[in-house]
């Protein structure tokens, strides 16, 4: 059994407020995240799960606490491209071709063009996008754009893939497409994911753990382990296990809004 | 099919407008004001333009000396703006020590420069050169800055989270997001170029398009000044379909959003 990936010791993150107190986001934070392990992460709005993504990633500092990467501090290796992105909006650079996007986190790191070139028409393929390579983000629909945004994250090789609420945007339909694509890559490439998600079914289907966020400033409730055989199908969300685990996950993150004051109140 | 449908009738509105306007035009002429020292008829002007293009030729040297002008004043203030209103953008710096300079050179009206800048260039093209520029820069450099400075956030945390350096952030984000607000600069400039012409050739000029106009003008030639007009529009019109083209080859992402 390898060491973790991913591990977070009391995480905090606070924003300076000018002349009051700051601003707490997430306090004591710890999760680890095992190799090849599928975390999706669920919480009430304004939890904090989207800013956590975020401090892992390196786009904002954290206030104290430690985030170690391999056993190494995130501080230390925050120059390395360890780490794979999914934005929630696509975030494809408009004057990018699909497979020109794919490049961008691969391009220009010493490798030869060729080589790149090849990795990114590859990774196009995983995400099903084969012959779409030279197509404009504007010419793709919402779906295929977030396949692109998956592509170019997983282009990178990353040890670890951030998927920040990929699918929220899409309609219902293609969301559940994108949801068994996300399935059947995971099992084809086995990356260890960490899924931020408001949808509890969503997390239980893709995951291997749920980990329940409190209201703001979030903190971890509880984790579950998600008791479902892979490869999974849609059908499951009738399974029983599923079902039950969907209503204990429910019934927390109700308990966490009316605590926050209510839904109203978020 | 629905598309070529609106695109033919969008052309056909937009030649009925021109015809519509160009028969208002001569009725105006021929009986409302029937004075030829005062307006005449399209008919008159383009018989004038033919004269003066193919049978004595008198409109080459003015329309030669004018576009060698512009096209001076135009390029100076692409290589100065651009450079310069991305610097700005990128540097708290360079903007605080240029924007007073901006605000007041872009808001103060041109043609108080012009007789300052011919007393120091004297009436060669320089003087002339400067005008046109100065009339080009600041829709350039406004532009420049402005396209810089307003580069969608998430390309920036993009290029972060895929470790992009600075080099990589400059040439792979920052200046392809600012291409369209650039052309749009660039295509604003056309305009107050050609108006930097006829105010530059105005002082003092000898020939050119704007001394035609205004040597017309005061010998009450209406067709010749006319001339001089229309062919003015015909270089605005030129030059705007000029950027549409690069701005078609340049942000192919942009054009089938944008139709003409």
């Amino acid at each position: 059994m390898a060491g973790p990936v991913l591990e977070l010791r009391n995480l905090n993150k606070e924003i300076p407020r000018p002349g009051g107190d700051p601003f707490i986001i997430f306090k004591n934070i710890n999760l680890t995240v095992r190799d090849g392990e599928f975390v999706s992460i669920v919480g009430p709005s304004g939890c904090g799960k989207t800013t956590l993504l975020r401090v892992i990633n390196g786009l904002m500092p954290h206030s104290g606490g430690q985030i170690l990467i391999d056993g190494k501090s995130a501080e230390e290796v925050n120059q390395e491209l360890l780490m794979g992105f999914v934005f929630q909006g696509a975030s494809l650079l408009p004057w990018r071709t699909s497979l020109k996007n794919v490049l961008l986190g691969v391009e220009g790191r010493g490798q030869n063009a060729k080589d790149t070139e090849q990795r990114a028409r590859k990774h196009l393929e995983l995400v099903g996008l084969s012959g779409f390579e030279n197509y404009y983000p504007h010419q793709l629909s919402g779906g295929m754009q977030q396949r692109v945004n998956l592509a170019r994250a997983l282009a990178v090789n990353p040890r670890i893939l951030l998927m920040d609420e990929p699918f929220a945007a899409l309609d219902a339909q293609t969301r559940n497409f994108m949801q068994l694509e996300l399935l059947r890559i995971w099992r084809e490439t086995r990356k260890t994911v960490i899924f931020v998600t408001h949808m509890i079914a969503e997390a239980i289907l893709l995951s291997d753990r749920v980990v329940v966020f409190t209201h703001r400033p979030g903190t971890v409730r509880s984790e579950f382990q998600v008791p479902l055989p892979r490869p999974r199908t849609m059908d499951i969300k009738s399974d029983p296990r599923f079902l039950d685990l969907e209503n204990v996950v429910w019934k927390q993150i109700e308990e966490e809004v009316n605590a926050a004051g209510g839904f109203a109140k978020l | 099919m629905e598309a070529l449908t609106r695109n033919l009738n969008s052309t056909i509105l937009r030649v009925g407008s021109v015809l519509a306007g160009l028969v208002f035009w001569h009725f105006l002429a021929t009986t409302v004001i029937n004075d030829t020292t005062f307006l005449v008829s399209p008919i008159v002007v383009v018989a004038t333009g033919y004269e003066m293009l193919f049978v004595n030729g008198e409109l080459y040297p003015h329309l030669f000396a004018s576009s060698w002008i512009f096209f001076y004043g135009f390029l100076l203030a692409i290589v100065a703006g651009v450079p310069l209103g991305f610097l700005m953008a990128l540097s708290q710096i360079v903007r605080d020590y240029v924007n007073p300079w901006m605000t007041t050179l872009y808001t103060t009206p041109r043609i108080a420069f012009a007789p300052v800048l011919l007393l120091w260039f004297g009436v060669g093209g320089g003087a002339k050169v400067s005008i046109v520029f100065l009339g080009c820069v600041f829709p350039i450099l406004i532009n420049s800055y402005y396209g810089m400075r307003v580069v969608n956030r998430e390309y920036v945390e993009l290029a972060r989270s895929f470790r992009l350096n600075s080099r990589a952030l400059f040439f792979k984000i920052l200046l392809p997001a600012s291409v369209p607000f650039v052309l749009a600069g660039v295509r604003l400039a056309i305009g107050r170029g050609l108006t930097g012409v006829a105010i530059a050739e105005w002082f003092g000029a000898t020939e050119g398009l704007g001394y035609l106009i205004f040597f017309a003008g005061q010998t009450l030639n209406i067709p010749t000044l006319f001339v001089g007009v229309a062919v003015f529009a015909a270089l605005g019109i030129f030059g705007f379909e000029v950027v549409r083209r690069v701005e078609a080859y340049a942000t192919p992402w942009k054009t089938d959003a944008r139709g003409s």
